[in-house]
């Protein structure tokens, strides 16, 4: 909130009354697409629906359709209805149709840009939203420096001059190596001030990774042993079961590392290893996050570190899956990653020798995400070497999704007469209910951006230093391509290439099955 | 589930353990114990509300129905279950007959979630003094609902003489939607309010809202009378234009400010559940509400009670006035 004490019936201590934004705009681009259609209009409903949205709300769609208002009603009805959250109720509708517009026209049109920009000053009168609005991005970023243009040409991303604030709302990848991202920071951060630029990662919507910093920074049991003294090492893993889906076009020329190391498992690498910030405001967790990602060494023996892989054709849950090479849209002679495993390490007093696992892949056996701390060993045991044979590791795991909680390994006596100890695991799970009661990660960021509260967006230089790290490691395996070696195959359906386990086995660990 | 026939307060404890057990890997995490205190009649209603808020807030459920306290002998009847019709959390419902229904907190005290707060929910008329009702002295939150005494507007007054830190309404709950409404109408104004009047069927909901306007605003607030249900609209004088939001019909509310355009906002009714875990959602003493309160009833300084009760011995058959809570059919 802008001015949070300037209303005299909002008082701090009164949490009952919801977060409303001020009167705003929220402009989609490319509001015809997937994302849009899946994500975002069911969040905007969903919104509506809890009554979170301000009474000036406006969403505008613009699109190269030839379509009116009333088109762009009717696909976002569907979509509402397909994929919202909360129940569909026609009177919410009715009411978030009033205030649904759509402009065609496509990026190069000067004049679809002025007729936008002008619908957003009539807003303004016929809506009240005091020059606020926020434009998100769902396009291809190759036409973010056209759009970006566009906007500063009718100077519709200048706060002054629109008398409200105005933000833009960038989706990833956001660029395929520093420099790229470097560049389209730059022309972001001109065209907008740094601060009114959202980039979304979903992934820190997310109720659990929210929960991680209640849990490190809420609690004193965690925080004396989230160090090197205490942690052997931490394994974050995204595991996908799906291929590619129809993004043949898309994935060949990004792999694994770009779609998602770089920045969901790196994000969520900062937020494990990251020191407590002073407050739990956007500025000071982004310092503590960028000061983690800076931190960040690349692994130095890259052949034996930074391992990728590919799948091949074999089952997954019980069906029957094609190679990678063999979907379509995807080059037989394919060398792009669709796993990736890396060690990496954080250069800091508290983390000094304590190696970070990455490991991401499609077509790997369940969906699952999840950050495992791993603890050192006992250095001494009292029992006989036969009566903890079963005793592996202590373990803290922060389930992202599904099943989010946070699971708790410790040895524990097998009941009976003689001594003997294996491990048994706690579970803390949100019940299944209560997980379905909590926001989409969209409905959450999207509420963020309107209320302009930024803590849970990455900034440019995090998404740099992001850069930095993975940069090396795509040169490698640029390198290796030259030299005619391709990524590991694995199996459709097992838990990616032998030489991620190698890995691990060289450093005498192993993977957590998840 | 587990029925237990004229049995004893140790063997529902057993009967949880049981089936905990059975019911496998028991996923712990309960936030609190909710204690609904509530007749026979309206059990199935506090059930489906408590299971709606359960889902929100992992919590042991333990109803417990007083019946027939002049029934010459104490008798309990107990039903146990995990997973079950009551979500997926442990619920116990507790019938209590005879002099037990008196020292409900025998049977309660050893079946709470340990070192979890107690949130006591009366489902019905609200207690005259809480402290009359041991299930209300253990607790950390009560949750009472004047609109369901035999005068509403009264039991609300009792409310504020009977006010102890960590007490709240429904009623209070019920005004929330219009409390959004309000401050969302008020957003960047920044002219002062001058004055404000609250229409609606004289209700505790219409006093708290006029008692949490004039506690926010410190303006005079006036309540006048209209036929139909509930609050129908709110409107702030302002030293320039004025503020209205009304309700058009059930499920919109029109916001108008002077000089800008009309809007319309869902005003949807809200299920007990929701409302119930809306009050779960906060632990702590409602502040807001202390001081809405305070100025609805003119009794003062609400806020600087001890929010602890002692018991008061309290007998339904013998007093001359015998308190709602403790009476049931």
């Amino acid at each position: 909130m802008v001015h949070p004490l300037s209303n005299p019936l909002r008082s701090v201590g009164d949490r009952r009354l919801p977060r409303v934004p001020d009167p705003c705009a929220l402009v989609v681009f490319g509001v015809t697409g997937d994302l849009a259609k899946k994500k975002l209009i069911p969040a905007v409903y969903d919104l509506a629906n809890r009554g979170l949205l301000p009474a000036g709300f406006v969403l505008l769609g613009f699109a190269r359709r030839d379509w009116g208002d009333g088109d762009f009603e009717t696909l976002a009805r569907a979509a509402a209805q397909k994929g919202a959250r909360t129940e569909f109720r026609e009177s919410t509708w009715s009411r978030l149709a009033e205030s649904i517009k759509f402009l065609p026209g496509s990026f190069d049109d000067d004049h679809a840009f002025d007729t936008l920009a002008e619908t957003l000053r009539d807003l303004d009168n016929t809506q009240g939203t005091q020059g606020n609005a926020a434009f998100y991005l769902s396009i291809p970023p190759a036409a973010f420096p056209t759009v970006l243009k566009q906007m500063q040409r009718t100077g519709m991303a200048d706060d002054r001059e629109s008398g409200g604030w105005r933000r833009v709302v960038v989706e990833k990848p956001f660029g395929h190596d520093l420099p790229s991202s470097k560049e389209l920071n730059d022309l972001v951060d001109d065209v907008f001030t740094a601060r009114d630029v959202f980039r979304i990662d979903h992934y820190l919507g997310k109720e659990t990774v929210q929960n991680l910093l209640a849990l490190r920074f809420a609690n004193t049991l965690f925080e004396p042993i989230w160090n090197s003294h205490h942690v052997d090492s931490v394994q974050i893993t995204m595991a996908e079961d799906v291929g590619i889906g129809g993004r043949a076009g898309f994935y060949e020329g990004t792999g694994a590392a770009r779609d998602v190391l770089q920045n969901h498992l790196l994000q969520l690498l900062a937020l494990t290893a990251m020191e407590e910030p002073v407050g739990f405001d956007a500025e000071s967790l982004r310092t503590e996050k960028r000061k983690v990602l800076g931190a960040l060494k690349p692994p130095r023996d890259l052949a034996a570190y930074a391992v990728r892989g590919q799948y091949d054709q074999g089952w997954l849950a019980g069906e029957r899956v094609k190679a990678y090479r063999a979907e379509e849209g995807v080059s037989s002679e394919s060398r792009t990653e669709t796993y990736a495993a890396v060690r990496l390490e954080v250069e800091t007093r508290r983390w000094a020798g304590v190696p970070f696992y990455l490991r991401t892949g499609k077509r790997l056996p369940r969906r699952v995400t999840e950050i495992g701390v791993i603890f050192h060993r006992a250095p001494v045991l009292p029992f006989a070497k036969s009566d903890t044979e079963e005793l592996g590791a202590n373990q803290l795991v922060v389930r992202v999704q599904p099943d989010e909680g946070v699971t708790l390994r410790f040895g524990s006596k097998v009941p009976g007469t003689t001594m003997e100890v294996r491990d048994v695991a706690m579970d803390f799970q949100y019940g299944e209910a209560f997980t379905e009661a909590s926001p989409e990660a969209y409905e959450r960021l999207l509420l963020d951006v309107l209320l302009g509260d930024a803590s849970l967006f990455p900034r440019n230089e995090e998404v740099e230093e992001s850069w930095r790290v993975i940069d090396p490691i795509e040169h490698f395996w640029a390198e290796q391509n030259d030299a005619g070696n391709a990524p590991h195959l694995y199996r459709a359906g097992e838990w990616g290439p032998k030489a991620a386990v190698d890995m691990l086995a060289r450093d005498g660990r192993v993977w957590r099955r998840p | 589930m587990t029925t237990l026939w004229d049995t004893t307060g140790t063997a529902v404890v057993k009967a949880l353990g049981a089936e905990r057990r059975k019911a496998g890997s028991v996923s712990s995490g309960l936030a609190l114990t909710l204690v609904v205190v509530v007749e026979e009649g309206r059990v199935e209603e506090a059930e489906h509300a408590a299971t709606r808020a359960a889902a929100e807030h992992p919590c042991r459920l333990i109803i417990v129905v007083r019946r027939r306290p002049d029934a010459p002998e104490a008798r309990l009847d107990a039903e146990v279950l995990i997973g079950g019709r009551l979500g997926p959390g442990e619920a116990a419902v507790l019938r209590m007959y005879g002099r037990l229904a008196l020292h409900a907190e025998s049977v309660v005290l050893p079946l709470l979630a340990p070192d979890a707060p107690v949130v006591t929910w009366w489902f019905g008329r609200p207690p005259q003094l809480i402290a009359h009702d041991p299930l209300g002295v253990l607790a950390d939150r009560r949750v009472t609902d004047c609109s369901l005494a035999d005068d509403p507007v009264a039991a609300l007054q009792q409310r504020a003489v009977d006010y102890a830190p960590g007490d709240t309404d429904l009623d209070w709950t019920r005004a929330t939607t219009w409390r959004a409404l309000c401050a969302a109408a008020f957003d960047s104004i920044e002219s002062p309010a001058r004055a404000a009047v609250v229409t609606g069927e004289p209700s505790p909901s219409r006093a708290l809202v006029a008692g949490w306007l004039r506690s926010c605003l410190d303006v005079e607030v006036t309540t006048q009378d209209s036929g139909t249900n509930g609050i129908t609209e709110v409107r702030i004088e302002l030293e320039e234009g004025e503020v209205r939001v009304s309700r058009s019909n059930g499920r919109t509310a029109l916001l108008s400010r002077t000089g800008q355009p009309d809007r319309r906002m869902p005003l949807e009714p809200r299920e007990l559940g929701d409302l119930l875990a809306e009050e779960l959602r906060r632990l702590d003493a409602d502040e807001t509400y202390a001081r809405a309160l305070s100025v609805a009833s003119g009794v003062g300084d609400l806020d600087q009670r001890p929010a602890h009760r002692t018991h008061v011995w309290h007998d339904p058959t013998e007093a001359a006035d015998p308190d709602p809570a403790l009476t049931v059919a």
